[in-house]
C-alpha cells in the first residue's frame, strides 16, 4: 500500500464444461464470483480500493468483477488485479521468554533451535507480549510473488471447490468431482501482446489461452488475448455469455413472432430462466398444432408444453389458449423450418398421448377406482393410499365438526376425500405426475360429481408451503388440512422428522401449508387436538405414555412453522411473536396466536403498554430469583396481608382489570384485553416505587411475591409481555418486514 | 424379397431401420468398439446385459456396442399406440474409460445416420439415470433433437452397488424414435424396416400378444412361483462360491491338498453368468407382476430389494474373482 499506483493486470477465467444443468447455473456463477473474490483477497491480489469488501451478494456486485455463464461455461473477468503480491511482514512466535533464556540471560537451546528452524540469526530475534505472556519472536518479510504464479496455485481449488446440489466423477473416484466434466480452462492474465496464460492443471485439463464457440457452429479453438476479444469472438461463434442479453432476446424475439397483436405468451418466469440458462444463442420459433387438441383442458396443454417440452404457451388477451407455442432454440436460425416442424411433431405426439389417456381414463370413473388405492403404496410404514384415505376421512369428520361445516358441506368434504387420490391410478397422472389433484378435479367434474367436490379435489394439494394459492372453498380447505395433518403426523410416526437440511418427506412444506390455510382463512381450531386425532388415526389407537413424546415433538414442530410464518410471511417482530406464542392459554390455536400477536404489535405504539412490558419482565425476574415459576402455582395470595396504599391499590386495580380483560378476551377482542391490562401501568409503577417486595418479614415477602405472581399470570395470559423488548434494547434480529 | 442394398451416404432418402443399425454399428466399430450380439435373456434395458452390467466393473478398459431389444411390460399398448412399445430396440454403447471428446464422438455418430446437425437443434438436458433393481445409477443428460429425446447419455457412477473406477459412459439410442424421425412418419409401425417391410410387419403381432399376456393372461401365482424358483436357484449357486471364510476353507482343505489352488479353481469355474441370468429372470418376472397389477403394497419394495441383493452379490463376486484369479466377464 506504499506506492500510489501499483501495476495491475486484467484477468479472465473461463471453465469450459459439458452441459451444466440449467437449474444449477445461476448459483454456480454467483459462487464462482464469491470464491474468486475470496481467493484474491486472501492472496492480497486485489488492488486497495476506497470501500471495504464485504462478502454479501450486494457488495460483490459493487466490485469490479463480472461473472458470466452459459450451459457450457462459467466465467469471470477481473479488470484489475495486482501484477505482484505486496510483500508481507509476518511475526512468528517462538518459545516463551522464560524458556528462551537461562539463568545468566543467555539464549537456551530452545531459542537457538527456533532461530535455526526459521533460518534466522540469534540477533534477529525479538520479544513479543501476548495475553499468555512474553514470547520470543521473529519478524519475517515474505516476499510477494507474481500474480501469475499465485493464481496458478490457487485456481484449481477455487474451481473445484464450487459446490453443486449434485456432482459427479468422470474419470474415476480417485479424481475430484464437479457438476459435469471440465473440458477446457481459459486462464488469461494481462491483455494484448503481454497476455499470458496462467498455467495449471485440473482433472487432466491443462489451462490455455483459448475458448470454444457454439458446439455445432464452430469446432476449432478460438485463441483469446483480451476480454474484448473473448466477448467478440464468442459472439461471432454464436455464444452470448451475458444472460441478461439472452433474456432480452428471448422476450423481445418471442413477442415479435406473435404477429397478431391480440396474442401473447403465457408469462412464466421459471420457464424464461430455464431457457436462458440452457442456451448459448437463444432463438425463439413459433410453432402450431392441431386445433382439435384445444378441447383438452388448459392445465394439461400447458403441462405438456411447459414441463415436458419447455415451450411457452400462447394465449389471446382474454386468456384462452391458441393452437401455438414458442420453442426457444439454441441455434441462429431455422431457415427451412426443419426444427420447427420437428417440435410440432413431438408436441403433437404428446398431445395425442394426453388425448388417449383422457379418453381411456374415462372408461373407469374415479368412483370405481377407490378400491385400487389399496394397492398403491403411500409409504411402506404407513400403508397404502387406501389406508391414507381412511385416516383422512376420520380427520375430515373431526374438522367438519370443529369448523362447523353445514351438513351438506360435510358430505361434500367426505366425498372429496374419498375421491381425491383416485387420480393416482389414472394413466394421465402416471404420465403427468405434476398434475395430481388437478386431473382428479377435472375428471370429477366431467364425471358428474358436484361442482364443490370437483373443486375440492382439484385444489387439495394446495397450498404448497407458504407460497402460492390455497383451496378456493372451505370444503377444499378441509380436505387439504386432513391430507396435510396426516402427512405431518404420519411422517413423524414413520421416523421422517426433519433434521437440519434433511426433510425427505417434505414435512415442513406440509406444516407450512397447514399454518397458511388456518391463518389466511381465519380457521380457528385447536391444532393440538387435531394432531392427537391424526396420531390416533395413524396408529389406530390413542398414543401411549412413551408416544406422547412424539406427539409433543410434532406440536413443537408446528409451533416452529407458525413462528416462521408470523415472522417471515406476516412480517411481525420476533419478540411480538415470542410474546404471543408464550401466552398461557389452554391449547394451541394458531389463529388465536396470530390475533394476539397482531394485538401486541398494534399496542407497541402505546407508552403504557411498552412500559408495562418492562415491568412484566422485572416481575418475572424477581419471581425467578426466588423460586421456580411452577413453585408459585400452589401458593395463595393472602388478601388480608396486603398493606394499605400502593400494595392494596395495585391488587384492586388488578382485580378490576382482570375481570374486564376476561370479558374482552372472551369475545376475541385481544386488542381491548391488552389495552385494559396496559392501563395497570401507573398502579404497578407506583407499587414498585413505594413498596419493597423483598421485605424482611418472610411472610410479608412471600405474600408480595405471590402478588407479583398473580400479576405475572395476567401479564402472560394473552401474550407473555415479559418477552417484549424495549425499543433499541437489542438489535432486532429475526424481525423482518 | 427384393435385394437390399445400402444407399450411398449422401442421399435424400432416409435410412431404413436396419440400415440405421448397420451404420451405427459400423461407426462404433471404427471407434474400436466390439460389436456384440443382443443378449438372449429378457432385459428391460441394454444396461442390464452382462456386456454392460459386469464389464463396467473393475479397472479393465472396455468398448462395446450392441443392439438390445428391451422389454418393459408396463409400456405395452397392444400394438395400438403409435409411440409406445412393450419391446423397443436400444443401441447400447459403452466406453470405459470415456474419451475426453466423447460428446463430439456421439454427435459424429448422428452424422453417420444422416442427421446433419447444422440443420437441427441438438441439446443435452439434465437427466440422471437410476436402476434400483441393479443398484446402479449415473449422471447425465437426455439428448434432445428438435425437441425429441433420442438418446440417454450417462456417466455411470455405480453399478451393483459398487463405486466405479474408472467411470464408463453409456450411450443408449432409442432406435424406433430416431427411425420415425428420420423417415418422417408419425407412427412407429409405419417405419420401414427395410425397403419393403415395415416395423409393423415385423413386430405388431408380437406387441399385441405380449400385451395380452402381461396385462391379462399372466397367472400371478405362477409368475411369483417361477420368480421364487429362479431366486432360490441363484441363492443356491451363490452359496457355492468359495468365500475366504474359515469353515469353507476347511471343507476344501479336506478335499484336496492345496486349498488355495482349489479355491482359485472353483472361483474360476463358478457359474456367475448363470446367477446373473437368473437375476435378470427375476427382474423381468417382477416387471410382469407389476404390469399385471399383482404386487401389493409392501411386496413391491421387498421384491426390488431381493433382486437388487442378487445383482449386488453378482457384482461383488465378479470383482472378487477378477482380483483373485484375473477372470473377467
Amino acid at each position: 500500500m506504499t506506492t500510489l499506483r501499483e501495476p495491475t493486470l486484467p484477468f479472465l477465467l473461463e471453465v469450459g464444461c459439458e452441459e451444466i444443468p440449467a437449474r444449477f447455473l445461476l448459483d454456480a456463477e454467483k459462487s464462482l464470483g464469491e470464491r474468486v473474490h475470496v481467493a484474491l483477497t486472501e492472496t492480497r491480489l486485489l488492488p486497495s480500493t476506497r470501500t471495504g469488501f464485504g462478502m454479501g451478494a450486494n457488495t460483490l456486485r459493487a466490485l469490479p468483477l463480472r461473472t458470466f455463464s452459459t450451459p457450457r461455461r462459467l466465467a469471470i473477468y477481473v479488470p484489475k488485479l495486482l501484477a505482484q503480491q505486496p510483500d508481507k511482514v509476518e511475526e512468528i512466535l517462538g518459545p516463551p521468554v522464560k524458556v528462551a533464556f537461562d539463568a545468566e540471560g543467555k539464549y537456551t537451546r530452545a531459542a537457538e533451535s527456533f532461530a535455526q528452524k526459521n533460518s534466522a540469526a540469534l540477533e534477529d530475534l525479538a520479544r513479543t507480549t501476548t495475553p499468555k505472556g512474553e514470547y520470543l519472536s521473529l519478524r519475517k518479510t515474505i516476499q510477494g510473488r507474481p500474480a501469475r504464479e499465485v493464481l496458478a496455485s490457487v485456481l484449481p481449488q477455487v474451481i473445484l471447490g464450487l459446490s453443486f446440489p449434485k456432482s459427479m466423477y468422470w474419470t474415476g473416484k480417485s479424481a475430484p468431482r464437479f457438476v459435469r466434466p471440465i473440458r477446457w480452462v481459459l486462464a488469461l492474465l494481462g491483455e494484448g501482446t503481454s497476455a499470458a496464460t496462467v498455467d495449471f492443471e485440473i482433472v487432466g485439463v491443462t489451462s490455455g489461452n483459448f475458448t470454444f464457440g457454439h458446439r455445432v457452429k464452430t469446432a476449432r479453438p478460438l485463441p483469446i488475448n483480451s476480454f474484448k476479444s473473448y466477448t467478440k469472438k464468442l459472439a461471432q461463434a454464436y455464444v452470448e455469455i451475458d444472460k441478461i442479453k439472452r433474456r432480452e432476446r428471448v422476450i423481445v424475439d418471442a413477442q415479435a413472432l406473435l404477429e397478431e397483436p391480440s396474442l401473447k405468451l403465457v408469462q412464466d418466469e421459471w420457464l424464461t430462466d430455464w431457457v436462458v440458462n440452457s442456451t448459448e444463442w437463444p432463438r425463439p420459433v413459433l410453432g402450431t398444432f392441431d386445433e382439435r387438441f384445444l378441447h383438452l383442458p388448459r392445465e394439461i396443454l400447458i403441462t405438456v408444453m411447459r414441463d415436458h417440452q419447455r415451450y411457452f404457451a400462447v394465449e389471446e388477451h382474454q386468456g384462452s389458449l391458441t393452437p401455438h407455442f414458442v420453442a426457444v432454440l439454441n441455434v441462429d436460425s431455422d431457415p427451412d423450418g426443419i426444427i420447427r416442424r420437428g417440435h410440432q411433431r413431438v408436441v403433437t405426439a404428446r398431445f395425442r398421448d394426453a388425448e388417449f389417456f383422457w379418453n381411456a381414463d374415462q372408461r373407469v370413473p374415479l368412483r370405481d377406482r377407490r378400491p385400487l388405492l389399496d394397492k398403491v403404496t403411500y409409504q411402506v410404514k404407513l400403508g397404502s393410499y387406501g389406508d391414507k384415505i381412511r385416516r383422512m376421512l376420520a380427520l375430515a369428520g373431526h374438522l367438519g365438526e370443529v369448523i362447523q361445516l353445514s351438513v351438506e358441506q360435510r358430505a361434500q368434504a367426505l366425498r372429496a376425500v374419498e375421491l381425491c387420490k383416485c387420480d393416482l391410478t389414472t394413466q394421465m397422472v402416471q404420465e403427468f405426475t405434476e398434475l395430481q389433484g388437478v386431473v382428479g378435479g377435472l375428471y370429477a367434474k366431467v364425471q358428474g360429481e358436484p361442482e364443490e367436490v370437483a373443486a375440492a379435489i382439484y385444489d387439495h394439494y394446495l397450498p404448497m408451503g407458504t407460497e402460492g394459492e390455497s383451496p378456493r372453498s372451505l370444503v377444499g380447505q378441509v380436505v387439504s388440512l386432513a391430507d396435510k395433518l396426516d402427512t405431518v403426523v404420519g411422517g413423524f410416526v414413520a421416523g421422517y422428522e426433519p433434521t437440519g437440511s434433511r426433510d425427505p418427506f417434505a414435512l415442513r412444506r406440509a406444516g407450512n401449508g397447514i399454518i397458511k390455510l388456518l391463518l389466511e382463512y381465519t380457521i380457528s381450531i385447536r391444532l393440538d387436538s387435531q394432531l392427537y386425532n391424526a396420531f390416533e388415526a395413524v396408529q389406530g389407537s390413542p398414543p401411549t405414555e412413551q408416544q406422547n413424546a412424539t406427539l409433543l415433538a410434532i406440536e413443537k414442530f408446528m409451533r416452529e412453522r407458525l413462528t416462521y410464518y408470523l415472522e417471515n410471511v406476516a412480517g411481525l417482530r420476533y419478540d411480538t411473536v415470542r410474546a404471543a406464542m408464550g401466552a398461557a392459554s389452554l391449547g394451541f390455536d394458531p389463529l388465536q396466536v396470530m390475533m394476539r400477536a397482531r394485538a401486541v404489535e398494534k399496542l407497541r405504539a402505546s407508552q403504557d403498554f411498552m412500559s408495562l412490558s418492562q415491568s412484566a419482565k422485572r416481575i418475572r425476574n424477581i419471581l425467578r430469583k426466588s423460586a421456580k415459576l411452577e413453585d408459585y402455582e400452589g401458593g395463595k395470595l393472602d388478601l388480608a396481608r396486603l398493606e394499605e396504599g400502593p400494595e392494596r391499590a395495585v391488587y384492586e386495580a388488578y382485580a378490576r382489570v382482570a375481570e374486564q380483560a376476561e370479558r374482552r378476551r372472551g369475545s376475541g377482542d385481544y386488542d381491548g384485553a391488552l389495552e385494559i391490562i396496559a392501563s395497570l401501568r401507573i398502579a404497578v409503577d407506583t407499587f414498585f416505587e413505594k413498596v419493597l417486595v423483598m421485605a424482611e418479614d418472610p411472610v410479608v415477602r412471600m405474600n408480595r411475591l405471590q402478588l407479583l405472581f398473580t400479576l405475572d399470570r395476567l401479564f402472560s395470559k394473552d401474550a407473555d409481555l415479559s418477552e417484549i423488548e424495549e425499543p433499541g434494547a437489542s438489535s432486532d434480529v429475526g424481525a423482518s418486514t | 424379397m427384393s435385394l437390399i442394398h445400402n444407399p450411398p451416404k449422401k442421399t435424400c432418402s432416409p435410412l431404413s431401420f436396419q440400415d440405421m443399425i448397420f451404420r451405427l454399428s459400423e461407426f462404433w466399430a471404427q471407434k474400436y468398439c466390439v460389436v456384440a450380439l443382443p443378449y438372449d435373456v429378457e432385459v428391460g434395458a441394454g444396461t442390464m446385459c452382462p456386456e454392460t452390467f459386469l464389464r463396467v466393473l473393475g479397472p479393465e478398459p472396455w468398448r462395446v456396442a450392441y443392439v438390445q431389444p428391451s422389454r418393459r411390460p408396463a409400456d405395452g399398448r397392444y400394438g395400438e399406440n403409435p409411440n409406445r412399445l412393450l419391446k423397443h430396440t436400444q443401441m447400447q454403447v459403452i466406453l470405459k474409460p470415456p474419451p475426453t471428446n466423447i460428446q463430439d464422438l456421439y454427435l459424429e455418430s448422428l452424422g453417420a445416420i444422416g442427421i446433419d446437425l447444422r440443420e437441427h437443434d441438438i441439446r443435452f438436458e439434465e437427466d440422471n439415470w437410476e436402476s434400483p433393481t441393479l443398484g446402479a445409477w449415473g449422471i447425465g443428460w437426455q439428448v434432445m433433437l428438435d425437441g425429441l429425446e433420442i438418446t440417454q447419455f450417462t456417466y455411470f457412477q455405480q453399478s451393483g452397488g459398487v463405486d466405479l473406477e474408472p467411470i464408463s459412459v453409456e450411450l443408449t439410442y432409442g432406435l424406433e424414435r430416431i427411425a420415425a424421425f428420420l423417415q418422417n412418419v408419425e407412427d412407429v409401425y409405419q417405419v420401414l424396416w427395410n425397403a419393403t417391410t415395415t416395423y409393423g410387419d415385423m413386430r405388431r403381432t408380437e406387441e399385441l400378444e405380449f400385451s395380452v399376456y402381461d396385462f391379462e393372461a399372466a397367472d400371478a401365482e405362477n409368475c411369483r412361483m417361477v420368480l421364487d424358483l429362479h431366486e432360490a436357484e441363484a441363492r443356491r449357486l451363490l452359496g457355492e462360491y468359495p468365500r475366504s471364510n474359515r469353515s469353507r476353507q476347511t471343507k476344501y482343505n479336506e478335499l484336496i491338498t492345496s486349498a488355495i489352488e482349489s479355491i482359485t479353481l472353483s472361483k474360476k469355474r463358478f457359474p456367475l453368468r448363470k446367477v446373473y441370468d437368473l437375476t435378470l429372470k427375476c427382474s423381468h418376472l417382477f416387471n410382469i407382476l407389476d404390469a399385471r397389477g399383482a404386487i401389493s403394497v409392501t411386496e413391491r419394495v421387498a421384491l426390488i430389494a431381493r433382486v437388487r441383493k442378487l445383482a449386488c452379490e453378482v457384482a461383488a463376486i465378479y470383482l472378487d474373482r477378477l482380483q483373485s484369479t484375473g477372470v473377467s466377464a
